[in-house]
């Protein structure tokens, strides 16, 4: 060792210095356990909150992908076009799957859609309809809760009984409510028969906003004389918010 | 079952955190306080580390030394401070005095008085190696896996200040007689 090692002669000093300096610093740890805590759970919840929001953003994104690819049947006419259409639309993996000719598509994109004005394959009322199928979905989620099939008739006079309608129904109230509560819990998608392929109208009536029938380019009030055409059987619910308010349907 | 062992796990783990930050929360300050010089930095660097530990505080309740831990966890947040804010004081050339030179029987307090406001004048790594060897007494191996440079260089910064010290004092004594 050298013979003044100089962290030998001054290093005592920082040491002294220091330690006279931390014993006179009165600084106290009082409340800092609580602090921490109290941080730990801002954190955590704006952790929550970011991959709340990244969540949405990821499902807004897949149903604009769904809404934005149309899945538009083109031609062909007759019971062979559908499954055709829905093969197309599969290979793109965004659109309804048809398992058979009777069952409502079980990867309907009504399921994951708050607001269903955008329709991907809605009916231009003018159109000639041959058949109905009502499928009765829970929103979001997409389970199937019910279907029915109709003839060329009572879809014809559906479409009939839709098209005059106004764009909302006056009688009907006007709710102010929460985001959860306004979020529609079930809809149907009516799906229509046409030359052109299938073609819908979604029915939206739980929830408290926007009530009433969507073709994708016209929006229809609602109203309980169409509604008492399909809502049978499997597709008739058991009331909801603006179904209740409703009165023959 | 699990989710209610989970919730019983964690109100254990809540309960120690609060015990340990009692017994060691003061020691923690006081070396942040060397650390940084400043009493508001102190208490930021370590509310920041309590926090850190916090929300890992399993693993770092396993750990060999927690506190250690936890100190190493107020270095690194002291460092990321320089990171980010390039918040360090401009070293001056020549340590301003604080304190008068006592002529008698306050000799030492008056060296430490010195000592303290050299430090504040020292680069914010140097001061660090300084603290950490001085205050913490760690080699300088473990100083330089803390302050992320080679052992060397830890060795350096100390030196370096050292030889301010050295100074310093050599002048107040020229000044003093």
């Amino acid at each position: 060792m050298p013979e003044h090692d100089p962290e030998q002669e001054l290093g005592p000093k920082f040491a002294s210095a220091f330690q006279d300096r931390s014993a006179t610093s009165e600084l106290r740890g009082a409340g800092l356990a609580a602090v921490a805590r109290k941080r730990v759970r801002r954190r955590r919840r704006a952790l929550n909150g970011v991959a709340a929001s990244v969540l949405v953003v990821v499902a807004v994104g897949g149903a604009w992908s769904v809404l934005g690819s149309g899945g538009t049947p083109t031609n062909s006419a007759g019971s062979a076009e559908v499954p055709t259409a829905a093969k197309d639309n599969r290979t793109q993996g965004i659109a309804p799957s048809y398992e058979a000719d009777t069952a409502c598509p079980t990867d309907h994109p009504i399921k994951g859609v708050e607001e269903a004005g955008a329709v991907p394959a809605g009916l231009d009322v003018s159109t000639p309809v041959t058949g109905l199928q009502a499928c009765r979905y829970q929103v979001p989620g997409g389970e199937v809760l019910g279907h029915e099939r109709f003839d060329a008739k009572v879809a014809q006079q559906v479409v009939d009984a839709i098209k005059v309608l106004p764009e909302r129904n006056p009688a009907l109230p006007v709710f102010k409510c929460a985001p959860e509560a306004a979020r529609p819990t079930e809809a149907i998608a009516l799906r229509f028969s046409t030359a052109a392929g299938i073609r819908e109208i979604w029915v939206e009536y739980t929830g408290c906003t926007t009530p009433g029938f969507f073709t994708g380019s016209r929006t229809y009030g609602l109203f309980a004389a169409p509604l008492k055409l399909f809502m049978t059987g499997s597709v008739r619910p058991s009331g909801s918010t603006y179904l209740n308010a409703l009165t023959g349907w | 079952m699990e989710a209610a062992l989970a919730a019983a796990e964690a109100r254990s783990d809540a309960i120690e955190f609060e015990q340990w930050v009692g017994q060691k929360g003061d020691a923690l300050l006081r070396f942040a306080y060397v650390l940084t010089g400043d009493k508001s930095l102190a208490e930021d660097a370590v509310q920041d580390a309590l926090t850190t530990a916090c929300a890992r505080w399993a693993r770092v309740s396993r750990a060999d030394d927690p506190e250690a831990y936890v100190k190493r966890m107020v270095v690194n947040a002291h460092i990321s401070w320089w990171r980010r804010f390039r918040r360090r004081e401009a070293p001056v050339e020549d340590p301003v005095r604080t304190a008068s030179a006592a002529p008698d029987g306050a000799v030492d307090r008056a060296e430490s008085e010195a000592v303290w406001a050299l430090c504040a004048t020292l680069p914010d790594k140097q001061r660090a190696a300084v603290v950490l060897r001085f205050y913490e007494e760690l080699s300088y191996a473990e100083i330089g896996v803390l302050l992320h440079c080679a052992e060397a260089t830890a060795r350096s910064h100390v030196h370096r200040a050292l030889a301010a010290l050295k100074t310093t004092l050599s002048k107040e004594g020229a000044e003093d007689a």
